[in-house]
């Protein structure tokens, strides 16, 4: 009987040591609110359209200016506003970034998809709008709002129901690009 | 012969006519044109590293991440943001909420913290650093460290092989896919396991208990012989 109690006794001091109380209980989450709109530009980095050498406007390299600025790219950022400049279409633009070496991505179809995926990952995208005459950042696109800045008045964002900026855009060539680098972190919760 | 040019022209204007329908759109992209695949990398985490540019510490730190293994490899599967105290960034979005330069913080996707260290809180080697982040994705996963000897002791539980030295090839790597994110894989740091050892004070008792058990049962023998004969 000594031995069974004895033997029992070095069980109990052999066992597990771990308590339940040991283990940290996960806090409960907190509900995080995400920052509206998603590419939340600070207003001194926003690029305003500029005059081109040939006398047009710049929306497409202003966007693109921004969109660099909001991924941590200022040399290239710097680079574009000094470089570029003028009206632009889809594969001379697309030439452009290639000889500077930007990594970028861009459709010409309308594909919403590009658009939401833009907005998902937090990069945002120049699209055209204005039967293709004017390029802006969209810069959120939710199920029902999209959030735009428009390089011709930086100081606001526009907010337009979803369905109205999808019909604009793709009544406008539905040409979207961005740059791919790494968007800037958000706002800590 | 005339025949023949005609059925060659008709199969040119059909193949001509076939190929732009098969071009198809990828994630959105036009497949005829130069494809880029688009990363769907919104579960990735983010790393800031926030500092003035000119200070020595804060360029040490950011060098940390290009040259320990473990910190570049943690670099190339977050969202890394170096952002210095000149820049818009900075002043709008980092300036209100740091605790002092530099600062290194991680953010889960939905922009919770779940590390954050400033001026002389930031460890002090970049080791340190790399622990101090495995810990953080750890405790946000509710996960404790898994140590060495319980990595060891479940690859025997799982049958696991012990991976063997090959030569180094010699072609180029394979192109990797693009990580899409998720939690971040910190390397844990290795931590030395205790060992067992008796504090040499205790040698001594020990060795003379030994003794003294020796000398009792070799003088209890002489005794039993001495009482009791053996038999002849």
């Amino acid at each position: 009987m000594k031995r069974i109690a004895l033997a029992a006794l070095l069980l109990a001091m052999v066992a597990g040591c771990e308590l339940p109380g040991d283990v940290a209980p996960l806090a409960p989450k907190k509900r995080s609110v995400a920052e509206r709109p998603a590419v939340n530009l600070p207003l001194a980095l926003r690029q305003s359209n500029w005059w081109g050498q040939g006398g047009q406007g710049s929306c497409t390299w202003a966007t693109m200016v921004s969109l660099l600025r909001w991924q941590g790219r200022y040399r290239t950022a710097d680079w574009v506003r000094q470089n570029c400049g003028d009206g632009e279409w889809p594969d001379d633009m697309a030439q452009r970034l290639d000889e500077a070496g930007v990594r970028y991505a861009y459709v010409t179809n309308g594909d919403v998809k590009f658009l939401e995926w833009a907005c998902r990952t937090r990069r945002g995208c120049g699209i055209t709008i204005r039967g293709g005459q004017h390029m802006v950042a969209l810069v959120h696109l939710d199920e029902k709002w999209a959030a735009l800045l428009d390089d011709n008045a930086v100081e606001e964002y526009i907010w337009v129901l979803r369905e109205t900026l999808i019909a604009e855009w793709k009544a406008s060539d539905g040409w979207a690009i961005t740059p791919i680098y790494a968007p800037a972190a958000p706002l800590p919760q | 012969m005339n025949k023949l040019l005609l059925c060659a022209m008709c199969v040119v204007a059909v193949f001509a006519a076939v190929v732009p329908c098969l071009a198809d759109t990828v994630n959105g992209v036009l497949a005829e044109e130069r494809v880029v695949t688009l990363p769907n990398d919104q579960g990735k985490w983010y790393i800031s590293v926030v500092g003035d540019a000119d200070n020595a510490r804060y360029n040490e730190i950011l060098g940390w991440f290009d040259n320990n293994p473990n910190l570049a490899k943690l670099k190339d599967q977050v969202q890394f943001c170096p952002v210095t105290s000149d820049t818009a960034i900075y002043k709008e979005r980092y300036a209100p909420n740091v605790a002092g330069l530099p600062t290194v913080r991680m953010q889960q996707p939905d922009a919770a913290v779940v590390y954050e260290a400033a001026g002389k809180d930031i460890p002090m080697t970049a080791e340190g650093l790399n622990a101090a982040l495995a810990g953080a994705v750890g405790k946000a996963q509710g996960l404790r460290p898994i140590l060495p000897w319980r990595r060891d002791a479940d690859n025997r539980l799982n049958n696991l092989e012990r991976p063997k030295p090959q030569p180094q090839p010699n072609t180029d790597p394979k192109p990797q896919p693009i990580d899409d994110g998720g939690k971040p894989e910190v390397v844990p740091p290795d931590v030395p396991e205790p060992e067992v050892t008796l504090p040499g004070w205790l040698m001594v008792p020990v060795c003379g208990a030994g003794f003294a058990i020796g000398f009792c049962l070799g003088y209890s023998k002489k005794l039993h012989e001495k009482l009791l004969p053996a038999a002849k």
